[in-house]
C-alpha cells in the first residue's frame, strides 16, 4: 500500500470534502412528507439491477447522557439483533438468503439504518428496514452479549492498531463533558454503566415518524416505492422526547497535552488541534481548498513535510469535523518512538506555514481542480446517492448546496481563503496535543508542549 | 521520375483529371466522409447504438471513395443530363460550371464543419469524448466473443507486448486506469524481500524529466488522484481522474515507465517511510504480525513466505543496483496489463497509448517462478507472545491457485461458513455459545497454489484450545454432512448481489476485468461469475470441505500475552 484511503468516516465528514465539478449536479429526486412527518426521498435510476436505502432518524449519539456513552451505537446494532417476528438468526437469514446487506450505526447526529438490496428483492427490502426501525424486539439477552462484545473489542483495538482509538482520545480530551466529547461507540466503563432499561428508555424517548427520513434510490418505479413506503412507515408515532440541545463547545486557551501511555509501543501516533467551526460556517469553500492543500491529499503541506521530505511518516493528514455546533480541526500523523518530537514539531512548523503565507493562486487552483475533478465518483451507486439525499435533508441543506459548491470554489482568493485560515485554523499557543505512545521514553520530552496530563491505555475510558 | 515522355503523360493525365473534376470530387468526399464520421460517432454512442455500427459507416465510405473518383472521370454533368466524359462534345463541356458547383459545395461543408465544432465547444451538455486524431480507419481490435460480455469492451496489445482493455462507460465524466504489473512478493528472495512493495513507492519518486513529488503534483494539479498497491502476485498502480486529464495521465505513466530516475538520497529517505508503514501494519498490528509468521509457517519453499513489506534487515539493505535489475526485469510494457473503464472511448485510448507506451522497447520476459510447496506432512502450530488483552486463533489449510477448479466450490464454502451474520460459524462460535468476538476467512487465489485462511479475535482470558476445538469440529460437521440447499441458494445470491455491487462504479469495474485477464488470463470471465455459480453444486461443495480441511495440511497459529496463559496454568 502506497497510503491509506480515507476510511468512511461521520456522516458530518462528508461536508469537509462535499464538492462537484462544474456541470454535475445531483440528480432530481421526488420528496414527500408523510402526514407523520415522515420525509421520503426517491431517486429513480436503472444502472445495475440494486437500490440503495437510507433511513435516518435525527438525533444520535449527542442526545447519550454523560457516563453512558455508546448507548445509541448499542441501540443501533442492537436494531439488527432481531425485529417484527423474526429472532436474531432469523433476521440476519432473511437478508442474506437474497444477498442483501443491512446494516445500523449511530454518529453524533443521527441513528441510521442503512439497506443495499437487489431491486427484485425491494418489497422484503422495505419490510426488514421497517421492522427494525418500528419493532424491534430489543432482547434483554442479546441486550447484554451486545454490550459485553462491544466492550471486548474495545479491550482487542487497544492491544492492537491502537491508532483507531484516538478520535476517542483526541475528542475526549478535547471537547470533555460537552457531547462531542463522546466517544460514540463507548468505552469500557461507559457500555458497563449502560443497562437494558436505558436503551429501551432511548428508544421510545427519541426514535419516532417525526425524526425520521427515508432516502432511497436505484432501480425501481418511484410511484410504487412511495407507496411501499407510505404503508410501512405512515403510522410511525412520533418520539416522546425533546432533541438533544447542543450548547457551543469552547475552544481550547493555551496549551495543553494528553499522553496515554501504551508500554511497548514503537510508534507514537499524535493529533494537534482546537474546537474549529460548525456546519453553517459561510465560508465553506474557501475552508475545503485551504484543508485541501494543507492536509487533504498525498502533495498536501503535511504529507510533503513528513513523509516525502523527511521519511518521519507513513502519512499525514488534517481533517475538520463539522456539525450543528463547531467540530474539530485535528492534524493527525505517527512516527516511530525515537522522532516523537522532531515530527511534532515539523508538524507545527507546517501550520506556522499555512498561517503564515496562505495559499498562492497556483495553490488555489490546483486544489480547486482535485476538490472537484474527485467528486463524480462520490455520487456513482445507489447507496451513495442515497446517503447525499438523506445527509442534505437531515442537515435542512438544498441542492444548491452541491451544485452552486463549483461556482463558490472558483470564487475563492487567496485573500479570501487567508481570512479563513487565520479564523479556524489554530494559532501556536492555543493547542491540544493527544499523544499515544511508549510514555516511559517520550513522557519529558513532550512536557515542552503544554502541562501534561496522563492516562494508561489500560484505563477502561477515554476522557482524563 | 521516368523520361520525360513519360513525365509529359502524366502532365497531360493530372490535367484531364483536373479537368473532369475528379481532384475536387476526392477532395469534396473526403471532407463529407470526415464530417459523416465525426456527427455519426457522436450520436451513435448516444442512441446506444452497436459497436459495428461506427465501423460499418467507415467501410461503407471507403468503399465509395474509389467508386466517387471512378463516376467523376467516367461521367460528366452536361446540361442534357449525365453522360460518359467520352461522348461529350468538348466546346459544349459544362465542367467548369460543376466545378464552381463543387467549390461551392466545399464551402458549404467547411462552413458547416466549422459551425459544429463551435457549436459542440457552446454547447457543454454535448460534450463527446474528443478525439485526439482522426482515424479513418482504426485498425480492427478485439471484440469480446462471449454472450453476456458488454460488447463495448475492447481489447489490444501493442507491438511491445503491453496489454490494454478498455471499457467505455459515460455515467459519469470521470477514468480509472489499472496498470497491473506481474511482479510481487512471490518474485522475491532472502535479501531482498520487500523489494516489490518498495520498489512501487520508488515509482512515485521522480524521473529524468520530473523532479521528486512532481509526479503527484501535476496529477492532482490536473483533479487526478492515485494509489498503489502490492500483493504476493502483483503491483497494482491506480489513477482516478476526470477526463479532462487523459492525456496528462499518459504522459505521466509513461514517463515513469520509460524514463524512471532512482536517486540514492530518496532512496534512504523512502526507507524510512516503509519502515513506519511496517511499524503501522506489522510491527503495532496484532492482526499483521500473526498473520506474518503463518504465512512463514505454512510455506516452507514457495515465496508466499516472504512478507510484502519485507523483513526490517532486508527493508535497510537492498541496494541501489538491486533496485536497478528489478526494474529492468519487471517494468517492461510485456509484464504489464493497463485497463481504463468510464468516460473514454476505445479508440483515443489506443492511439494514445501507441503514441506514449508505444516507443518503450520491450524486454526478455522475467524468468517463472517454479518452486512448488510441497506437500505438508502434518500440523504445524506457532505462538506469537505478544502483549495482547484478547487473543487472535489463526487457522490455515492449503488450497488451489486462481484457476483451480476447486476455488468457486471452496468460495462458495467459505460464504457458507463465515460470509456475514448468518454464517455458520458466526452464529455458532460468535452469537450462541459465544466463544470469539469476531470470525473471518478468506482464501487466496493467487497466480501459485495458496491458502484458505480463518482468523478470529477471542474474549479475554479465553482458553484458546476450547475455541480451536469448537471451530475444527465445525469444519469437519461441513465436510462429513455438506450443506443444504438453502445455504447454496443463499451463498450464490450473496455473491451474485456482491458481483453487481462491484460492477457499480468504474473503479469497480477496472478491478473486475484486471483481476480475470491477469489471474485467470481472460478479461471476459469476470462476467462468468453468475453463470459458474449456477454450476456449482452441494456435492461439489462438500468435496472442497472434505479436500481441504485436511488436518496435515493445517497450520495454527496464536498471538496472546504470556501472563494470560500463565493464569490458566495456575487455575
Amino acid at each position: 500500500m502506497r497510503m491509506n484511503k480515507p476510511r468512511p468516516v461521520l456522516l458530518a465528514l462528508l461536508f469537509a470534502a462535499a464538492a462537484f465539478a462544474d456541470g454535475v449536479t445531483l440528480p432530481t429526486a421526488e420528496r414527500v412528507v408523510l402526514e407523520n412527518g415522515t420525509v421520503l426521498i426517491l431517486n429513480e435510476n436503472h444502472d445495475v439491477p440494486l437500490i440503495g436505502l437510507e433511513a435516518v432518524v435525527r438525533g444520535g449519539a449527542a442526545a447519550d447522557p454523560v457516563g453512558k456513552y455508546g448507548l445509541a451505537s448499542l441501540l443501533a446494532s442492537l436494531l439488527e439483533k432481531g425485529a417484527g417476528e423474526r429472532t436474531s438468526a432469523e433476521f440476519a437469514e432473511a437478508a442474506a438468503s437474497v444477498g442483501g446487506e443491512l446494516s445500523a450505526s449511530a454518529s453524533l447526529e443521527t441513528l441510521t439504518v442503512s439497506a443495499d438490496f437487489m431491486s427484485k428483492d425491494a418489497a422484503l427490502m422495505v419490510e426488514l428496514v421497517s421492522d427494525m426501525l418500528q419493532r424491534p424486539t430489543l432482547d434483554a439477552g442479546e441486550f447484554t452479549k451486545l454490550r459485553d462484545r462491544s466492550i471486548n473489542l474495545i479491550k482487542a483495538a487497544k492491544g492492537s492498531d491502537p491508532g483507531n482509538l484516538m478520535p476517542y482520545y483526541a475528542n475526549a480530551f478535547l471537547f470533555g463533558e460537552h457531547p462531542y466529547g463522546n466517544p460514540v461507540d463507548g468505552s469500557e466503563s461507559s457500555l458497563a454503566n449502560v443497562t437494558h432499561g436505558d436503551l429501551l428508555a432511548y428508544y421510545a424517548d427519541m426514535v419516532g415518524g417525526d425524526r425520521l427520513i427515508i432516502s432511497v434510490s436505484g432501480d425501481f418505479e418511484v410511484a410504487a416505492m412511495r407507496d411501499a413506503l407510505a404503508a410501512a412507515f405512515g403510522d410511525s408515532p412520533p418520539a416522546t422526547g425533546a432533541l438533544p440541545e447542543v450548547a457551543v463547545p469552547a475552544a481550547v486557551a493555551g496549551s495543553r497535552v494528553y499522553l496515554i501511555d501504551k508500554p511497548g509501543a514503537t510508534q507514537t501516533y499524535f493529533r494537534i488541534g482546537n474546537v474549529g467551526v460548525s456546519r453553517e460556517f459561510a465560508r465553506r469553500a474557501e475552508l475545503d481548498l485551504a484543508n485541501t492543500v494543507f492536509g487533504g491529499r498525498f502533495t498536501s503541506m503535511l504529507v510533503t513535510e513528513l513523509r516525502t521530505k523527511s521519511g518521519l511518516s507513513y502519512s499525514a493528514s488534517s481533517r475538520l469535523a463539522r456539525y450543528a455546533q463547531p467540530g474539530s480541526v485535528f492534524i493527525s500523523s505517527f512516527t516511530e518512538t525515537s522522532t516523537t518530537t522532531e515530527a511534532l514539531d515539523v508538524a507545527l512548523g507546517t501550520l506556522g506555514q499555512l498561517r503564515d503565507l496562505g495559499l498562492d493562486e497556483e495553490m488555489i487552483v490546483s486544489a480547486r481542480n482535485y476538490v472537484m475533478g474527485q467528486f463524480p465518483p462520490r455520487l456513482e451507486t445507489a447507496a451513495q446517492l442515497a446517503g447525499i439525499f438523506a445527509m442534505l435533508e437531515v442537515n435542512g441543506l438544498d441542492a444548491s448546496y452541491i451544485n452552486a459548491y463549483g461556482d463558490s470554489l472558483s470564487a475563492a482568493t487567496p485573500v479570501s481563503i487567508a481570512e479563513v485560515i487565520n479564523a479556524v485554523y489554530p494559532s501556536a499557543d492555543n493547542l491540544v496535543f493527544i499523544i499515544l505512545g511508549d510514555a516511559d521514553i517520550i513522557r519529558e520530552q513532550v512536557a515542552q508542549y503544554g502541562p501534561v496530563t496522563e492516562i494508561s491505555i489500560s484505563e477502561p475510558r477515554f476522557h482524563p | 521520375m521516368g523520361t520525360p515522355t513519360i513525365r509529359i503523360i502524366i502532365m497531360a493525365l493530372f490535367s484531364e483529371l483536373r479537368r473532369r473534376n475528379v481532384i475536387k470530387v476526392a477532395l469534396l468526399y473526403a471532407l463529407a466522409s470526415l464530417l459523416i464520421l465525426w456527427l455519426v460517432g457522436g450520436s451513435l454512442i448516444w442512441l446506444g447504438a452497436p459497436k459495428w455500427a461506427n465501423e460499418f459507416v467507415t467501410l461503407v465510405l471507403a468503399i465509395g471513395f474509389p467508386v466517387a473518383l471512378i463516376f467523376a472521370w467516367v461521367y460528366e454533368i452536361t446540361p442534357t443530363g449525365l453522360h460518359k466524359s467520352k461522348d461529350v462534345d468538348q466546346t459544349q463541356s459544362f465542367v467548369y460550371k460543376t466545378g464552381q458547383k463543387l467549390n461551392a459545395a466545399m464551402a458549404v461543408l467547411a462552413v458547416l464543419g466549422v459551425l459544429a465544432l463551435v457549436g459542440e465547444r457552446l454547447l457543454p451538455t454535448f460534450e463527446l469524448p474528443k478525439i485526439i486524431e482522426p482515424i479513418l480507419l482504426p485498425p480492427v481490435y478485439e471484440v469480446p466473443d462471449t454472450a453476456g460480455v458488454p460488447e463495448e469492451i475492447r481489447a489490444h496489445t501493442l507491438d511491445n507486448g503491453l496489454r490494454i482493455i478498455v471499457w467505455p462507460d459515460h455515467d459519469i465524466p470521470n477514468v480509472v486506469m489499472y496498470n497491473f504489473v506481474r511482479a510481487g512478493a512471490r518474485n522475491e528472495y532472502p535479501g531482498i524481500t520487500g523489494l516489490s512493495h518498495f520498489f512501487e513507492h520508488m515509482m512515485f519518486n521522480g524521473t529524468r524529466r520530473r523532479k521528486q513529488g512532481e509526479f503527484d503534483e501535476t496529477m492532482e494539479a490536473a483533479g487526478g488522484a492515485n494509489n498503489a498497491y502490492t500483493s504476493q502476485d502483483l503491483t497494482v498502480y491506480q489513477d482516478w481522474f476526470p477526463r479532462s486529464a487523459l492525456e496528462t495521465i499518459f504522459d505521466l505513466e509513461a514517463d515513469r515507465l520509460h524514463h524512471l530516475s532512482i536517486d540514492p538520497e530518496v532512496v534512504e529517505s523512502e526507507r524510512g517511510v516503509v519502515y513506519s508503514e511496517r511499524r503501522l501494519r506489522i510491527d503495532n498490528d496484532n492482526f499483521g504480525r500473526l498473520y506474518e509468521q503463518m504465512m512463514s509457517t505454512a510455506f516452507i519453499a514457495h515465496p508466499y513466505q516472504v512478507p510484502v513489506i519485507g523483513w526490517p534487515s532486508d527493508i535497510e539493505s537492498w541496494s541501489q543496483g538491486d533496485l536497478e535489475s528489478y526494474f529492468r526485469t519487471y517494468y517492461a510494457p510485456n509484464n504489464l496489463t493497463m485497463v481504463f473503464t468510464g468516460d473514454v472511448l476505445p479508440d483515443e485510448i489506443f492511439v494514445m497509448a501507441e503514441k506514449y507506451f508505444g516507443p518503450i522497447p520491450d524486454r526478455d520476459p522475467p524468468s517463472s517462478i517454479t518452486t512448488v510447496e510441497p506437500q505438508q506432512q502434518g500440523e504445524r502450530r506457532l505462538l506469537v507472545a505478544a502483549d495482547a488483552p484478547t487473543p487472535l486463533l489463526h487457522v490455515t489449510f492449503h488450497a488451489g491457485s486462481a484457476t483451480d477448479p476447486g476455488t468457486l466450490p471452496l468460495n462458495v464454502l467459505l460464504s457458507v461458513l463465515v460470509g456475514g451474520s448468518s454464517s455458520r460459524l458466526h452464529q455458532q462460535l460468535v452469537e450462541s455459545e459465544p466463544l470469539a468476538l469476531s470470525v473471518g476467512g478468506f482464501q487466496m487465489e493467487g497466480l501459485d497454489p495458496g491458502l484458505v485462511y480463518f482468523y478470529l479475535t477471542l474474549p479475554p482470558g479465553s482458553e484458546v484450545s476450547v475455541v480451536e476445538a469448537r471451530l475444527l469440529e465445525e469444519l469437519d460437521r461441513v465436510a462429513n454432512e455438506g450443506i443444504t440447499d438453502a445455504e447454496l441458494q443463499k451463498a450464490r445470491n450473496i455473491m451474485v448481489a456482491d458481483y453487481w455491487r462491484s460492477l457499480s462504479t468504474i473503479n469497480g469495474k477496472a478491478a473486475a476485468l484486471g483481476r480475470a485477464e491477469v489471474f485467470r488470463g481472460d478479461y471476459q470471465l469476470a462476467f462468468s461469475l453468475p453463470d459458474e455459480l449456477q454450476a456449482v453444486t452441494a456435492a461439489e461443495v462438500q468435496q472442497a470441505a472434505v479436500d481441504i480441511f485436511d488436518r496435515n495440511s493445517m497450520t495454527i497459529g496464536v498471538l496472546r500475552s504470556p501472563a494470560e496463559e500463565d493464569e490458566h496454568e495456575d487455575e
